[in-house]
């Protein structure tokens, strides 16, 4: 009962931990994209707009929630549901540090896969029950665009899965310290390329975020949403970051570890490479206008997939040989 | 009442009820749902029996690819009619035979549940943990049964090859 207890504890501290992180991610976003576009960016509300993120949930609370007519009521609820569920339980796989994981499964690592699988639902099921011709489209892309570079992203961590000879992530760490290059990102360079497309792809961002793109759909699957229904897709949107760009680091650049102890502190590292990667998200999106459709799809189908096998045959041979 | 039993009839019950819902549901997008929520509990059923990469794939194979697909084809297909229809078949004796079978083809399966010898037992998911799940399914898949996974895989990549030759544009000549 105790342990019960404990993980209970655990569960809520890394919970309010991701929440912070993800409010605070939009306003870093905004923030950056600013400086990046020579605006100012929030600067209104606290000192140097520092509550802004706080400000825009309360207004999102409080504002009027919106059931337009004619929706499918029961999915239309739980669609937002579905997409944050998915999108913020692949947190409790990931290992902050060597002691600390909320769940240690051995095979970790397709939990997320499955998890981000099942985050296509949410997506789909939202466009659908909107009764939108605008939410639909955005649906039906959504859904074609995921299950694509699923299998992308899948080859990439697969390749990384052989190196190590693991599926549970905390291995997947320790085998990278005792590797020669002691992170993953130098001998699986390309698998690490795949999977942050891919993962920007899986996260609908710019320049992947087709099936949200305003010239064309408006706002895509969650154009009927509004007030918290609208900002549980937008939590959702920003959790798979956070948990895509944790994947990334613990996969390929060494999780926790780093190249001194920084005392008091065992997560310094992993929350470092974590703002790195999140940074290049944002980059990316500041930088890169957005991809057309059928470029979208070829670049999935036709450049990123045949790279991940080749690289994972190249592994394979590889690691069979020395 | 402990917790495991107490798990495991939550997703028992969930399980029947919403395979039972999805069969009477007249609305195919929650047909599809419904067996959406029996297979997530599917695998957490087998989740509770330390099948951890079981359920892993149960949820990447079935949830996330199958039943994305059976989605896509309900949005594609219009099925006014369908929704409309009061019951599917009205022949008594037929759903009896149904029945029949169904039932006869549990109890053999209870049957085998009951009377399987301890030595099967002790490769049940709980009894492998010194290796982990993925070792023993692929030292299975890859050392015992190479030739039956080789037949599967050729026998996927026929029906792949067939459904790409069905699509094809057929150039005729002008």
């Amino acid at each position: 009962m105790d342990k019960l207890i404990f993980t209970v504890i655990a569960a809520v501290i890394l919970l309010v931990i991701a929440l912070l992180h993800v409010a605070y991610l939009t306003y870093a976003e905004r923030k950056i994209i600013a400086r990046m576009q020579q605006r100012l960016g929030p600067n209104r509300v606290g000192p140097r707009g520092l509550l802004q993120p706080i400000a825009d949930m309360l207004k999102l609370l409080t504002k009027e929630d919106i059931v337009p007519y004619g929706v499918d009521k029961p999915i239309f609820y739980i669609a937002p549901l579905i997409s944050l569920v998915c999108a913020g339980t692949g947190v409790a796989l990931i290992p902050l540090w060597e002691k600390f994981v909320l769940s240690n499964i051995n095979v970790g690592l397709l939990f997320i896969l499955a998890l981000s699988s099942l985050s296509a639902y949410g997506v789909i099921l939202s466009g659908w029950a909107s009764n939108s011709r605008y939410a639909f489209l955005g649906g039906l892309r959504a859904s074609a665009q995921v299950i694509s570079y699923e299998i992308a992203m899948s080859l990439a961590l697969l390749s990384v899965v052989l190196m190590a000879g693991s599926l549970n992530l905390i291995d997947i760490v320790k085998a990278q310290i005792s590797s020669p290059y002691k992170i993953y990102l130098i001998p699986q360079i390309i698998a690490f390329f795949v999977f942050i497309i891919s993962a920007i792809a899986e996260c609908n961002r710019v320049p992947f975020d087709l099936p949200e793109a305003e010239t064309e759909l408006v706002a895509g699957y969650f154009v009927e949403y509004s007030a918290m229904r609208f900002s549980i897709f937008y939590l959702a949107e920003y959790f798979g970051m956070v948990v895509m760009s944790a994947l990334a680091v613990t996969c390929f650049l060494g999780g926790w570890v780093g190249p001194f102890e920084v005392p008091y502190i065992p997560f310094f590292w992993f929350l470092i490479k974590l703002y790195f990667i999140l940074f290049v998200y944002i980059w990316v999106r500041a930088t890169l206008p957005r991809y057309r459709y059928d470029q979208l799809m070829g670049l999935g189908w036709k450049v990123l997939i045949p790279i991940g096998i080749v690289n994972l045959f190249l592994t394979a041979f590889l690691k069979l040989i020395v | 009442m402990n917790w495991d039993l107490i798990i495991f009839y939550y997703l028992a019950i969930v399980m029947i009820f919403s395979s039972v819902f999805a069969i009477f549901s007249k609305h195919p997008i929650y047909t599809v749902l419904l067996v959406l929520v029996m297979i997530v509990h599917q695998a957490f059923l087998l989740l509770t029996l330390g099948a951890e990469f079981l359920t892993a794939v149960q949820i990447i194979v079935y949830a996330g690819a199958v039943l994305v697909l059976f989605l896509f084809v309900v949005y594609l297909i219009n099925l006014r009619k369908e929704t409309k229809k009061n019951i599917f078949i009205r022949k008594v004796s037929l759903i009896a035979i149904v029945f029949l079978l169904f039932g006869a083809l549990l109890i053999k399966n209870l049957l085998i549940l009951i009377s399987l010898k301890p030595s099967f037992r002790a490769y049940l998911p709980f009894n492998i943990e010194e290796k982990s799940n993925v070792w023993w399914i692929a030292n299975y898949l890859f050392k015992n049964y190479l030739l039956q996974f080789e037949i599967i895989g050729v026998i996927l990549l026929v029906a792949i090859l067939g459904a790409v030759f069905l699509i094809r544009k057929v150039k005729t000549a002008e």
